[in-house]
């Protein structure tokens, strides 16, 4: 009995140094070989496509990022896929053009969740708030002033009043430091959520059902959510390559240090918020657009917030289109891959990811790769 | 004319009296010593004309503007830089990032404003680490990190410069020639204070010391009136030498 236990000691004691040895060995053996071919099969690739990228690099490089010959055919296949998705979507599952405008919406969310968040480090958990604020100012539009109303009134008037509830956060708690701003993100969207489900007025549980959806067609309602989300992924990738991204992710890094450069960090928290509050009121109108319903679970609850910090951290904080990437690759997983299952399965996989990005990748996927296609070069000149 | 006028100030941490009615008027072109034993009160000082830290009593002018309740970021943009104690660079940003840092301009539509690459070459010129632009802050020797600090406050272009212990850490060579490029510095026009612990790297670049205890001011005069004060080396006898 005793020798077993000895035994079973001895063994348990060696484990943690085996899977040491055994990740080691996957390193050499498998993940570096793979690599190694790829980089071989990849370099010709990238020195093809390098003449076009430099094109690109000294005509909107400094704009946008420069880019290597394969990280500009990832951008640029992806853009050709998503455009001329309405041709092929259809012939490879009848959900996808859903799935894929419905990740256009939440790719808006999760890089305006990433310009604020993500470059400053001061984590908002409230952000599905911003978009509730658009999507129910469109709804008590349409149900208390007319219900004629255009988009072309109701939206404007939505997108502010998203940018005004930002600041109505943000010039209060940006003004502190540590972890106040967090907490109080956080509970702006409980007491969202409880005010729009305590009164009738404001809809309650089951919300306003009087706005139109977009339009019914599923191919345009795709463009529809489609172009917005390109032009605010341009828009934002353009703040977060200037002077802005830089001080934003210098706050993140150390503030005082920003305050020493003789620049005003509270000034460019709130910046970035306001900057952060104007497409996610466009993605809260979208929204609208989409379910053609405004109710506190679709808008506001507090897992809407989180579900676009997963995307951001699955694809790559302060990237902008890292959050962009995993905000499709988060959807694709949940309406396609897994749509089988039960949604408490779905998401407790989901989470299940989140975590394992976190720990084993924290840079993000897409910006793993990103890196990955960009080192290709380096290591074959 | 003063540049910077320091009339009164006290800093109470609680109950700690960190400065104690300590005043100060440096005049253009001056290059001021501020030592003291440890735990005297120089960087708060620092501190408190760099609002860092709000003062309890007393006031602070720059070139005859009340600075004392300005923010950090408005003082730099008067004109008054610190490079403090402790080196804090962003590691994330090479030593041309973190430079390029302290010339945007503190505003939220300048997308495209601050040091050109040239500019950002000359200020690390001046302290000479035009070689190191390229390096990541966490590869370099402490020196140059020291060296980054100032470059960083240069960029900024202050009338004045408060040094805080920019020798320490330094061997002699890099004393001498630091002391060398402080001296350039005032040549081009600027006012500074350097805090050092003892004498040793201000003896020859002072023009005055002033020395701080327990937060007061204990003594001011030329370096060697205050090398051989009688009080100044009696209370630099409880911690090192002076
Ligand atoms: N933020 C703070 N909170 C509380 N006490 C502080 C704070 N900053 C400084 N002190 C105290 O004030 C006193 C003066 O500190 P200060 O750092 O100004 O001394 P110093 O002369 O710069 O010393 P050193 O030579 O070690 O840098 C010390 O007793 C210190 O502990
Ligand atoms: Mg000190």
């Amino acid at each position: 009995m005793i020798s077993t236990i000895l035994l079973l000691g001895t063994i348990l004691s060696t484990v943690p140094g085996r899977i040491e040895d055994v990740a080691g060995s996957v390193r050499r053996n498998v993940l570096l070989p793979i690599g190694q071919t790829l980089d071989r099969l990849l370099a010709p690739v990238d020195r093809a496509l390098q003449p076009v990228a430099d094109g690109y690099n000294r005509r909107l490089g400094t704009y946008f990022g420069e880019m290597t010959g394969l990280q500009f055919a990832l951008i640029f296949g992806a853009l050709i896929a998503l455009l001329t998705a309405g041709l092929w979507a259809p012939l490879v599952s009848g959900s996808l053009l859903r799935t894929l405008a419905l990740a256009s919406i939440w790719a808006i969310f999760a890089m305006s969740w990433d310009i604020q968040s993500g470059y400053t480090g001061y984590i908002s958990f409230g952000h599905s708030v911003l978009s509730a604020a658009a999507g129910y100012t469109t709804a008590l539009l349409l149900v208390h002033v007319n219900p004629e109303l255009s988009l072309w009134i109701t939206a404007p008037i939505s997108v502010l009043a998203a940018l005004v509830l930002g600041l109505l956060i943000a010039l209060p708690s940006l003004r502190l430091e540590g972890p106040y701003f967090s907490l109080i993100t956080f509970v702006a969207v409980l007491l969202f959520y409880r005010l729009t489900t305590a009164f009738t007025s404001l809809g309650g549980i089951p919300g306003f059902s009087s706005p139109d959806v977009f339009t019914w067609d599923p191919t345009m309602r795709y463009y529809y959510m489609l172009v917005p989300m390109l032009l605010i992924a341009l828009a934002l990738t353009f703040m977060a390559r200037s002077n802005l991204g830089m001080i934003l992710v210098a706050i993140r890094e150390n503030e005082s240090a920003v305050s020493a450069a003789g620049i005003n960090p509270t000034k460019f928290k709130i910046w970035s918020f306001a900057l952060s509050s104007i497409p996610m009121g466009i993605g809260g109108v979208l929204l609208v657009g989409f379910t053609g319903n405004v109710d506190p679970h679709t808008f506001v609850i507090v897992d809407n917030s989180i579900e676009m910090i997963a995307m951001a951290v699955i694809g790559g904080m302060s990237s902008i289109l890292g959050p962009l990437g995993g905000a499709f690759l988060f959807e694709f997983l949940n309406h396609e891959v897994l749509h089988g299952f039960s949604t408490p399965v779905r998401y407790l996989f989901l989470w299940g990811l989140v975590l394992l990005v976190l720990v084993f990748a924290r840079d993000g996927l897409f910006r793993m790769i990103w890196h990955r296609l960009g080192a290709v070069r380096g290591e074959n000149e | 004319m003063s540049v910077l006028e320091v009339d009164g100030l006290t800093k109470r941490f609680g109950g700690l009296v960190a400065v104690d009615d300590f005043s100060l008027d440096v005049e253009q072109g001056e290059i001021v010593g501020l030592i003291g034993p440890n735990g005297s009160g120089k960087s708060t000082v620092f501190n408190c004309i760099m609002s860092i830290y709000d003062v309890t009593e007393g006031t602070i002018q720059f070139n005859g503007d009340a600075i004392t309740d300005d923010k950090t970021h408005e003082i730099v943009n008067k004109g008054l830089s610190r490079v403090s104690q402790e080196s804090n660079p962003i590691d994330l940003y090479p030593v041309a990032g973190n430079i390029k840092l302290f010339t945007l301009p503190n505003s939220i539509r300048s997308l495209r404003g601050g040091a050109s690459d040239e500019e950002i070459y000359e200020y690390a010129a001046r302290i000479d680490i035009e070689d190191k632009l390229q390096e990541m802050p966490d590869e370099l020797p402490h020196a140059d990190v020291r060296r980054l600090e100032i470059a960083k406050a240069l960029a900024t272009e202050p009338e004045m410069l408060l040094l805080d212990e920019p020798f320490a850490g330094m061997n002699q060579a890099e004393i001498n020639e630091l002391a060398g490029q402080i001296e350039r510095f005032r040549e081009e026009g600027m006012t500074i204070v350097v805090v050092d612990h003892n004498m040793g790297g201000l003896m020859n670049l002072v023009d005055r010391v002033v020395v701080l205890n327990n937060g007061e001011m204990l003594a001011a005069g030329s370096p060697e009136e205050i090398a051989e004060n009688q009080r100044v080396q009696e209370a630099y006898l409880a911690g090192e030498g002076l």
